[in-house]
């Protein structure tokens, strides 16, 4: 038997870093506002007898018929139809350009749920939380149901006769025309546009993100000759560094890229190829908190440690490489030292990733990856996919054409530069001076509103269209169901006005023709073109250079890093409660940005959480911008960072005013500013041609005002209560339990808890008296592989018809997510490490709540569920209260809302909570008896994987596994059989069905030991 | 701010006014007392009078043909236009008043009118077409509205396709449908009647057949 170790220490938030300190009273408590003493002169009992007698009286008396239902039939029935029964359809997601594959569920002739395409060679069944809620956008009620003339409801004929006379005039008049649009990865889209500009002597067409990858385009242009992405194939990669690249979180393409990272971290089926993977960055993003290495480095920093890293990696290899004037390395020499041993052990099979808009930078990493012969294995640059690539400069020389009056019409994809660029207001004047404005925005936002001509897109869900992936293959899309409103796809709008009168699929078939069989394409979601030939290409040596070195920050500025949030991206989705709502991964913040502050600098600023700072970047040479924020302090941060989040303060927030229930003390949603945050996009930068997300110099002040932030890092608390600590005992307990590669593989098991800590022999409060004589529902999370990126909380979220509630009532501890993600902070000699936990109900074999609910609404199911009967439960919350884990929680609200649109997204199978339920995690019972019917149906027994709740089919990193604990053979049973495999306060002996699987990082053993000693 | 005397003094009223309305309602209501939620015995007037004494008592067309959701679905699903069609594109009325007309025009020596009786021309008009079956230009068909019969409260999951491929025969819930002119709500559709189902069945099986019925709450309420 091996020594007892104390295990690592966990802390959630920095209200209780160390181990005794008391939570503040909020955080202990489940319900904290039921303390109040009740006010009360008639007395409560008296009143309740009284008044529920006489209201049964009255409620007796006025028995009648309920409303009556109407049941109205198809007048010709479709053939695949047969209502009550989904559909799924295979389309490609459009909630960003990464094109992930997806199953469209489709009940009684409208959408309601996206389930990610196993099949699909990208994604892998995959949706990130952003994919996930993009089908709110369908039922949204801001959309704009006709085309819009000079802001008055128009017909298509009417807006056609006007616009292609205009047309016609610019044409024989030679004028210029402009599409500007985010990038473009449909081939048809992209032809479509080309034929439509084709026919004007000077017709152009400009593409810009504010998520650019430019600087890495270009330099792939200036090493390799092709402007273009590379595909990353991260589960090829035995060792994998990234720097500032979050790629498991926001960068390109991530879920894709956590598909083939998790591959890789998979003890059980990789505990020989388990990959080592080290993350260079300055604030702290969803990837670097699963780095098995995390380098703190500021922004300006990053240039000198790539040099240091090629020419070490040149050296080793032989290489000619011209380092420069060296600055010297801003980092331990030993931790560079075994990065590049690391890289250059794996070489062929590693793979460097940078997520800097610096086109030097880049340069330097296509050496590395170069040097260390990883093209063509681990990234592969010969068949891209087909992006823009414009450069970041286009979208303001295009500006300077337009404020100049020389381009006479204006066409506006679907998105929102006003809002976007960093001068946005200027690009509004700018605008002002265009003849004709053609905007195809699905809704009025600060752009659409100043064009002449609003001709509304179709929803991606109600449209024909094509995403090229890369290595030759396209995904495809269909509508899958009717549009809503009239609309028009923009593919017929721009041949429309071309002149021809071609159907959007029409246009899709022809651009791939005979090269993918139609029928299958469309059926599958994707197909390979096998035609596309792959172009070899030859790095080009002399291309490579040393970064300059950057300019000192001077000694009392920050380093901005702006970045997307894992829900908010840019700001695309920001009319989206459910991601407003969704806890970022990493800070478990809702419904605001921040500006993110390591402790030390919080201390040196003397701010903490909620005190609003000023953040001021003043360039040489240009106007100062300001903006004001407030602070949240993030260990593990850059001591110099200042890190903040794009996408608020968007205009399209300002709906949220009336979001959460009302009532008298309700607090508002909306900042001071009558929006959801404060809109960052102004400190964006350019430098040398790129938009530049980090590294502009800033200085953060203190405005001594506050803005207390929501966040659910406090809340539901498994500490041991303080009246109940035992004395020598932490309060604390091993809910995340971790090992390194090493000792696992040594072991073969995690590290034995430490003293106090287990309590095996303490015996049963409970008889064992349930058989679990069929299935016998179970559950495994794999913590190694799980990165917190929260796309199984919004697919709960929508399966289970969650309500949103708002800012406020998140802020009283009323967020009603069934699966929360726990975040832990630890620490590995000095560095700060963070878990996540995906915790949901654990459907306990002995379970507290059952014992004490006074209705029976919660009772113990045949097959282990934990079930719980709406209908039944009258809100004693008792059970709440008993819960170990926390996860049940209570409608202190009527919070569905009368949005009958938006209603629309509703899973119909699932009942709707009215005030005063208690509700949980029901292990997506709806799926299982589905399954069980359809098992019966066909006259077999359920299968393995026939079941996949919601979480576990989102999931891009296939952390959650779900099956029958009583079928040996079954995945999760094998999980359960692992080494790693334990249960969340396994002490408490209430038997719980979820179980984890033990953390492991890739760190030599060694390190291990130091800490635990 | 109230005395103890006083407060019992008001809820002795509370309890008065209770009482009253109670009484009030057993008197009044005593012979069709349900209770609330219970529509046992609802028989609600169809937008057409549809009568499934004729369809399934006489001509003996299996319950499946019109309500073929039944196997596959949730919901049995009520029959749309174009099932009905199948047959009423040509029979559009009484056997006894198509052979009427044909007596009167061979009388009258002509020949005979198509009859349409005055239920079906509901149909007809809802699907806009002509006594040639042909679609009328210039209308819009209109989907037919039934009133439901069979209601379950949203808290309730039922299945059509849990229970119709086990064996469980239709009349065993819906009653014998076949018999009646008006479909009529025959059992009270109550949570005890589901489970005393359930448990009987796991006792004696369907048909024969062993089932495993669910008595767990989850196995509905969700």
């Amino acid at each position: 038997m091996m020594p007892e170790k104390n295990p690592k220490t966990y802390w959630k938030s920095l209200s209780q870093p160390c181990g005794a300190a008391p939570s503040p009273p909020v955080a202990g408590d489940e319900f904290p506002e039921s303390h109040e003493p009740a006010r009360q002169e008639v007395r409560r009992r008296d009143f309740l007898a009284a008044a529920g007698f006489a209201l049964g009286g009255v409620a007796l008396g006025g028995c009648r018929r309920t409303p009556v239902e109407k049941a109205i039939p198809y007048l010709v029935q479709p053939e695949a139809i047969v209502p009550g029964r989904a559909v799924h359809y295979a389309s490609t997601c459009g909630a960003c350009s990464a094109g992930c594959g997806l199953l469209v569920k489709n009940r009684d002739g409208r959408a309601i749920k996206l389930e990610g395409n196993d099949l699909h060679p990208v994604s892998r069944g995959g949706v990130c939380a952003v994919g996930q809620a993009s089908i709110l956008g369908l039922y949204d009620n801001r959309r704009l149901r006709h085309p819009l003339r000079g802001g008055e409801p128009a017909t298509w004929d009417e807006v056609d006769a006007d616009i292609s006379p205009l047309l016609d005039a610019i044409r024989t008049g030679g004028g210029s025309v402009r599409f500007l649009s985010g990038p473009i990865t449909s081939p048809t889209k992209r032809r479509v546009i080309q034929t439509f500009l084709g026919r004007f002597d000077d017709g152009k067409h400009v593409s810009y993100e504010t998520l650019s990858t430019a600087a890495i385009h270009q330099a792939h242009e200036r090493t390799h000759g092709r402007r273009a992405l590379p595909r990353y194939l991260f589960e090829e990669a035995d060792v994998i560094v990234g720097f500032d690249a979050d790629f498991l979180g926001t960068w390109i393409a991530p879920v894709a890229f956590t598909a083939g990272w998790s591959d890789r971290r998979k003890v059980e089926q990789a505990a020989d190829d388990f990959s080592y993977h080290a993350q260079f960055e300055g604030r702290v993003s969803v990837t670097g908190t699963k780095a098995d290495r995390r380098i703190r480095i500021a922004p300006s920093e990053l240039g000198a440690v790539v040099n240091h890293l090629a020419s070490t990696l040149a050296a080793r290899a032989g290489v000619s490489f011209d380092s420069g004037q060296q600055t010297p390395l801003p980092i331990d020499e030993h931790v560079l030292e075994e990065v590049s041993a690391h890289l250059w052990r794996s070489r062929g099979k590693s793979l460097v990733v940078c997520g800097s808009q610096d086109v030097d930078v880049q340069v330097l990493c296509n050496f590395i990856n170069e040097t260390l012969g990883n093209y063509g294995r681990t990234l592969d640059i010969s068949q891209p996919a087909a992006t823009g690539g414009d450069g970041d400069g286009a979208v303001q020389s295009l500006m300077q054409e337009l404020a100049s009056g020389r381009v006479d019409a204006l066409f506006l994809d679907n998105f929102n530069p006003v809002y976007d660029l960093p001068n946005g207001a200027a690009f509004a004047t700018a605008m002002g001076k265009v003849g004709l404005i053609v905007s195809f925005a699905d809704r009025l936002t600060e752009t659409s509103e100043q064009a002449r001509y609003v001709c509304p897109d179709h929803h991606y869900l109600e449209s024909w269209g094509d995403v090229s992936l890369g290595n030759a293959v396209v995904g495809f899309r269909q509508p899958v169901m009717r549009p809503l409103f009239d609309t028009r796809s923009c593919l017929e709008s721009l041949t429309r006005w071309s002149g021809t009168t071609t159907t959007a699929q029409d246009l899709v078939r022809q651009t791939w023709g005979d090269r993918v069989s139609w029928d299958r394409a469309i059926h599958d979601g994707f197909a390979s073109v096998s035609e596309e030939p792959a172009r070899a290409t030859t790095f080009r040596a002399d291309a490579v250079s040393a970064v300059p070195t950057p300019d000192e920050l001077s000694a009392d500025a920050f380093a901005l890093v702006l970045y997307p949030k894992v829900a908010m991206l840019d700001g695309r989705v920001a009319s989206n409660p459910w991601l407003h709502e969704m806890p970022d991964p990493v800070t478990k913040v809702v419904w605001d940005n921040y500006a993110s502050l390591s402790p030390a600098a919080a201390q040196r600023l003397g701010v903490t959480d909620g005190d609003l700072v000023s953040v001021r970047h003043s360039p040489e040479g240009g106007t100062a911008t300001s903006i004001e924020l407030p602070a949240l302090v993030q260990p593990g941060q850059h001591d110099r960072v200042v890190a903040i989040a794009l996408g608020y303060g968007h205009a399209q927030s300002a709906r949220f005013a009336d979001v959460g229930p009302e009532w008298l003390e309700k607090k508002p949603t909306l900042g001071p500013n009558g929006l959801v945050g404060m809109r960052a996009a102004g400190l964006l930068t350019y430098q040398k041609g790129t938009l530049q997300l980090s590294g502009a110099s800033v200085t953060v002040s203190p405005t001594g005002g506050k803005h207390e932030l929501a966040s659910t890092q406090d809340y539901h608390n498994i500490e041991v209560p303080a009246a109940l600590v035992i004395p020598g005992m932490d309060r604390r307990r091993p809910m995340i339990r971790e090992t390194t590669l090493a000792s696992y593989k040594r072991d073969g098991s995690l590290p034995v808890l430490g003293h106090g800590t287990h309590h095996e022999d303490l015996g049963d409060l409970w008889p064992d008296d349930h058989k679990y004589e069929g299935h016998h529902w179970g559950m495994v999370v794999d913590l190694a592989a799980c990165t917190g990126c929260s796309a199984c909380v919004v697919s709960c979220q929508i399966e289970n018809n969650i309500p949103v509630v708002g800012r406020d009532e998140v802020r009283r501890k009323r967020i009603m997510h069934w699966l929360r993600v726990d975040r832990y902070y630890s620490e590995t000699d000095g560095e700060v490490d963070i878990s996540h936990q995906p915790v949901m109900c654990q459907h306990c074999d002995h379970a507290p709540c059952e014992t004490v609910c006074p209705v029976l609404a919660t009772v113990h199911g045949e097959e282990g569920l934990n079930q719980q009967a709406y209908n039944r439960c009258v809100g004693t919350r008792y059970c709440a209260n008993n819960c170990p884990y926390k996860t049940r929680r209570f409608n202190w609200f009527e919070y569905a809302r009368e949005d009958k649109l938006a209603n629309m997204a509703l899973n119909p199978d699932i009942t709707v909570r009215t005030r005063g339920v208690m509700e949980k995690c029901s292990f997506c019972v709806q799926r299982i008896e589905e399954a069980r019917i359809a098992a019966k149906r066909l006259g077999r027994p359920i299968a393995d994987g026939d079941v996949r709740p919601a979480c576990q089919q989102s999931c891009p990193a296939g952390a959650i596994v779900f099956g029958d604990m009583n079928d040996p053979k079954s995945a999760v049973s094998k999980l359960i059989r692992s080494g790693r495999h334990y249960r969340m306060l396994e002490e408490t002996n209430v038997k719980p069905s979820v179980g984890y699987l033990g953390l492991v990082r890739n760190r030599k053993e060694d390190e291990d030991h130091q800490h635990h000693g | 701010m109230l005395t103890r005397e006083s407060r019992s003094q008001s809820v002795t009223i509370v309890l008065a006014i209770g009482a009253v309305f109670s009484l009030a309602t057993l008197v009044a209501r005593l012979g069709a007392f349900h209770l609330p939620g219970n529509h046992q015995g609802y028989a609600p007037e169809q937008p057409i009078a549809f009568s499934h004494r004729l369809h399934a008592g006489e001509l003996l067309i299996d319950c499946l043909y019109c309500h073929h959701g039944a196997e596959t679905s949730r919901h049995a699903g009520i029959p749309a236009g174009s099932i009905c069609m199948n047959c009423h594109s040509i029979v559009t009325d009484t056997l006894g008043s198509v052979r009427a007309e044909d007596e009167r025009a061979e009388e009258e020596q002509r020949k005979p009118r198509r009859m349409v009786s005055a239920e079906l021309q509901k149909l007809y008009d809802a699907l806009a077409v002509d006594e040639e079956m042909k679609p009328i230009p210039g209308r819009t068909p209109r989907s037919i509205e039934w009133i439901k019969v069979h209601n379950l409260p949203d808290f309730t999951f039922f299945s059509h396709a849990a229970h119709v491929p086990t064996g469980v025969a239709c009349e065993r819930c819906h009653g014998a449908v076949e018999t009646m002119e008006r479909v009529r709500q025959v059992e009270d559709l109550s949570m005890g009647w589901c489970v005393n189902c359930h448990r009987s069945v796991n006792r004696i099986g369907v048909g024969g057949r062993a089932v495993d019925a669910s008595l767990d709450c989850a196995a509905c309420h969700y």
